[in-house]
């Protein structure tokens, strides 16, 4: 078959940071195929992706369409020509109208006069070409994620692609909502689309991709038939070695309970409540998994438990001394270490070096100031020992840390947070990504918390991560506890209708009350 | 890594001095509507400016004088920036730093040295609560400080006039003024012809202070973590809040010193157009010294130097007038400002380098590395 897609020594290199996100890289992607993009984070993918779709221009390298040499400079030059991108955020306008949305731009219009009956029938017509029925009037706003995003690959479809980028398309949905968006993506390269998904998560390729292309470190390592290749081979490929995709851990032994939350209530920054009345406990020497789909309160609730945000109502309780009203820094004092989901901004400043980054909650200890004054040579042996102790690649004491890797920035969160063996670790989203060998390090370091008597309280989208560190998970739908399973009997289906609002035995939540009632026989 | 930081470097280096050439250059254009040769005039405005005759007759001496004020307040201007305070207050506070010296410099009878001594402790302490006022109003009702630091310079100068005019004027004459102060409150003068003095000194002291604060000390590590990341600095236990109304207390301070220093060592007296805008130029100072107690060194005697360099050299010799100086130094801010509209051009230059000196270029160094 012949390639719509050749880039040919695709070559970009990123003077700021230092990387070079793509060497040469020969990417050919045929004609009504469904091609996967699979790489770790920071392999150059989405840096690909975004050169083909105009939005970062190469040092040097050709792309061909369609067998003519073109230029593409801004996504409009990447429209025209029939290439389309829906990212991994949506560029949505929530108080729009779906129809509103995906016509924008392109409105119909008499005389400069809106004309929405036509904008309506337009994407009616469009929906059902494709097979994708949504209701062209619901607002945004209203929709859930998966919807948003089939609103999304619409919109794209409407300036009439030939080629559709989907760049991590099933990181934000639950289970369900993963399966129907494969069967979108076939029926799409049914009806004549190619499409070129990103992601890196082996079985999706399995599911859906015809051919897959792996890219590791800024190259191009191969591409291969998926019906010809297993996972541990696209695995060792992305990795560049074996890895074991399952972690080693013991069984718990749960001790005293050493963090408890009773009946909290979190606003968002806009003052709506994001956290309901939410209960739940930690016992030391356990790891609790809070597993739910993205935007359901997490992020809230685990500001609120460290003391960033202020709740509404409850209370928190360490140890049976209640912290509700303390700060941050009485909080890590009393032995609470906090691995946030948002290392750039929020685990670490970039603007500084290690050993600064290293200190922020430990400088007011004597080992580290004497009459108000820093001692650096004591930041800089304790930075020496972290990078000793966490395998910190690449980083020195003193160093700047702006250019590390995702994985060693992580661990330089890791390696501050838990040393001084704290009581109670809150994780939210911590192998976010990271690359599967630094996940390893990870997880195994969350493991060895446990094990020396740490509480842990994990939050984490990933449902894989929750299942396979987990003592206990609880899962959070819309700010509430949907329910708390044992991840050695749930199943993946289980924990995904609850992740999407539904109790296990298959009503919607809100119902479930009433359904207790009646069903008592 | 070693190439990246070499890079970041020379950008630090090549901006400052990238700008003060373009500033020249386009000022040499403007230069050109004379009948003066520009080479000869910015020639003539350098040395006019850090030239040194005789040691009584020495124009390096007066620029050192003029920086002390600025080096002042761009360090004051350094202090808030870095706790992530915009404040252009600095203007205000060195009015308050102005009339406490200008007012205690005849009101209270004090031996020398101890005078001097006591009113730049009141003023900076003025000073430091005047600077307290949008610090407070930021964090506890989210007033914006830009816009309460204008108004309140606004205030402090108005307050000023108020004062020279009616409590505090000397004398019947057509401008006022206020009395002038004790021969025990003036600070000590090294050479004759010029002010410069030990004002300077002490300004000099500032800059060593404030590194140490800001760099060295627990507090200054607080204000620098809330002003790079208030994110990072709430997360890891820091109260942003009262980083943030330390840096505007301090840097408050500082620039009342700097008012306090140019009445006890210049002016001895304040008229209402006491400041001309000396705190503002110490914002222009604290940017294009990067943010730095060292650059705002340098910087104040570069601009110190090319306004009086503008003035001797441009004026009197040659009649071109001596706003040329301030066009200059606009122009350099200019092109400081606009650092990120030639910063491909910032990569480009370090290709030639590169180039120049033999060595590989960045792209191809990386694309060789990884094989």
């Amino acid at each position: 078959m012949e390639n719509i897609v050749e880039i040919t020594s695709s070559t970009k290199y990123f003077a700021s940071s230092d990387v070079l996100a793509n060497n040469q890289v020969d990417f050919a992607v045929r004609k009504g195929e469904v091609h996967a993009l699979v790489g770790e984070n920071g392999a150059g993918k989405t840096t690909l992706m975004n050169i083909l779709y105009g939005l970062i221009k190469p040092d040097s390298g050709t792309i061909r369409f369609e067998g003519r040499e073109v230029e593409v400079n801004h996504p409009d030059d990447a429209l025209r020509l029939g290439i389309g991108m829906v990212h991994q955020h949506f560029k949505l306008v929530p108080s729009f109208s779906i129809a509103e949305n995906i016509m924008l731009g392109m409105e119909p219009n008499r005389f400069g006069m809106l004309r929405k009956r036509d904008e309506i029938e337009a994407v009616r017509e469009l929906a059902d070409r494709f097979g994708l029925p949504v209701d062209p009037r619901t607002r945004i706003r209203d929709l859930p994620v998966g919807m948003q995003q089939r609103v999304e690959i619409l919109k794209v479809l409407a300036r009439d692609v030939k080629v559709l980028i989907l760049d991590e398309p099933t990181a934000v949905l639950t289970p369900l909502e993963v399966t129907e968006l494969m069967t979108v993506v076939r029926e799409l390269a049914r009806r004549g689309r190619t499409i070129i998904f990103i992601t890196h998560k082996l079985v999706e390729v399995k599911e859906v991709a015809d051919r897959v292309s792996v890219m590791r470190g800024g190259k191009m390592v191969g591409t291969a038939e998926v019906a010809e290749t297993s996972i541990p081979d696209m695995a060792r490929m992305m990795v560049g070695r074996q890895v074991i995709l399952q972690i080693k851990k013991g069984t718990a032994n749960p001790g005293e309970k050493v963090f408890e939350a009773r009946n909290i209530t979190v606003a968002d920054s806009s003052g709506l409540p994001v956290v309901k009345n939410l209960s739940l406990h930690v016992r030391a020497g356990e790891i609790l998994g809070v597993a739910g789909v993205s935007g359901n309160g997490q992020t809230e609730l685990v500001e609120a438990v460290t003391g960033m945000r202020p709740v509404e109502g409850g209370a928190f309780f360490v140890n049976n001394h209640e912290i509700t009203g303390t700060t941050v820094g009485e909080r890590r004092r009393a032995g609470m270490a906090h691995i946030p989901e948002d290392r750039i901004r929020i685990g670490l400043n970039l603007e500084t070096n290690l050993d600064e980054n290293l200190v922020v909650s430990r400088y007011k200890l004597p080992t580290f100031n004497r009459f108000g004054f820093l001692l650096r040579g004591a930041m800089s042996r304790f930075a020496g020992e972290v990078v000793e102790r966490f395998q910190i690649a690449a980083a020195r004491p003193g160093d700047s840390i702006a250019t590390l890797s995702g994985g060693n920035m992580q661990k330089v969160v890791l390696g501050r947070e838990l040393s001084g063996d704290p009581k109670f670790i809150v994780a939210n989203q911590p192998t976010r990504g990271l690359d599967v060998g630094s996940i390893e390090f990870v997880h195994q370091t969350l493991i060895e918390a446990r094990d020396n008597g740490a509480a842990v309280l994990l939050v984490s989208v990933e449902l894989e991560e929750i299942m396979s560190l987990s003592d206990r998970i609880a899962v959070i739908f819309r700010g509430q506890i949907a329910g708390e399973v044992d991840p050695d009997t749930v199943t993946v289906e289980e924990i995904g209708l609850l992740m999407g609002g539904s109790t296990l035995d298959g009503h919607a939540a809100g119902e479930a009350e009433e359904m207790q009632t009646e069903g008592a026989p | 890594m070693i190439s990246y930081r070499r890079r970041k470097l020379t950008n630090a280096i090549l901006v400052p001095v990238l700008a003060v050439i373009s500033g020249l250059v386009v000022a040499g254009f403007l230069i050109l509507f004379t009948d003066v040769s520009p080479f000869q005039a910015i020639w003539e405005m350098f040395r006019a400016g850090f030239g040194c005759r005789s040691l009584d007759r020495c124009a390096l001496f007066t620029t050192l004088e003029r920086s002390t004020p600025l080096l002042l307040t761009g360090l004051s201007a350094v202090i808030a920036f870095r706790t992530g305070m915009f404040s252009i207050g600095q203007e205000g506070q060195l009015m308050i730093g102005a009339i406490m010296a200008a007012w205690l410099g005849f009101a209270v009878d004090l031996p020398p040295i101890i005078h001097p001594l006591f009113v730049m402790l009141t003023a900076m302490t003025a000073a430091g609560l005047y600077g307290w006022v949008p610090g407070f109003l930021k964090v506890k009702l989210g007033v914006n400080e830009i816009i309460s630091t204008i108004v309140l310079n606004d205030i402090a100068i108005l307050f000023a006039t108020y004062l020279v005019n009616f409590p505090l004027r000397a004398d019947r004459g057509t401008t006022a003024y206020s009395p002038v102060i004790d021969e025990t409150a003036k600070l000590l003068v090294f050479m004759p012809g010029s002010k410069w003095g030990i004002g300077f000194v002490i300004a000099l002291a500032a800059a060593a202070a404030v590194y140490l604060y800001l760099w060295r000390s627990t507090p200054g590590y607080e204000q620098r973590m809330a002003g790079e990341s208030s994110g990072f600095a709430l997360f890891g236990g820091i109260r942003n809040d009262r980083a943030a109304i330390r840096g505007m207390v301090l840097s408050g301070a500082v620039a009342g010193l700097a008012g306090a220093i140019e009445v006890l060592g210049v002016h001895y007296r304040i008229n209402q157009d006491f400041s001309l805008g000396l705190g503002f130029d110490g914002l222009a100072v604290a940017i294009l010294g990067q943010v730095h107690p060292v650059g705002v060194v340098l910087v104040a005697i570069l601009f110190a130097g090319v306004r009086l360099g503008a003035q001797l050299g441009l004026q009197f010799s040659f009649g071109i007038p001596r706003e040329l100086g301030g066009s200059i130094i606009a122009l350099v801010i200019l092109f400081v400002a606009a650092s990120r509209l030639y910063e491909n051009n910032l990569e480009r230059i370090q290709v030639w380098i590169d180039r120049l000196r033999g060595r590989k270029t960045a792209v191809e160094a990386a694309v060789e590395e990884s094989g």
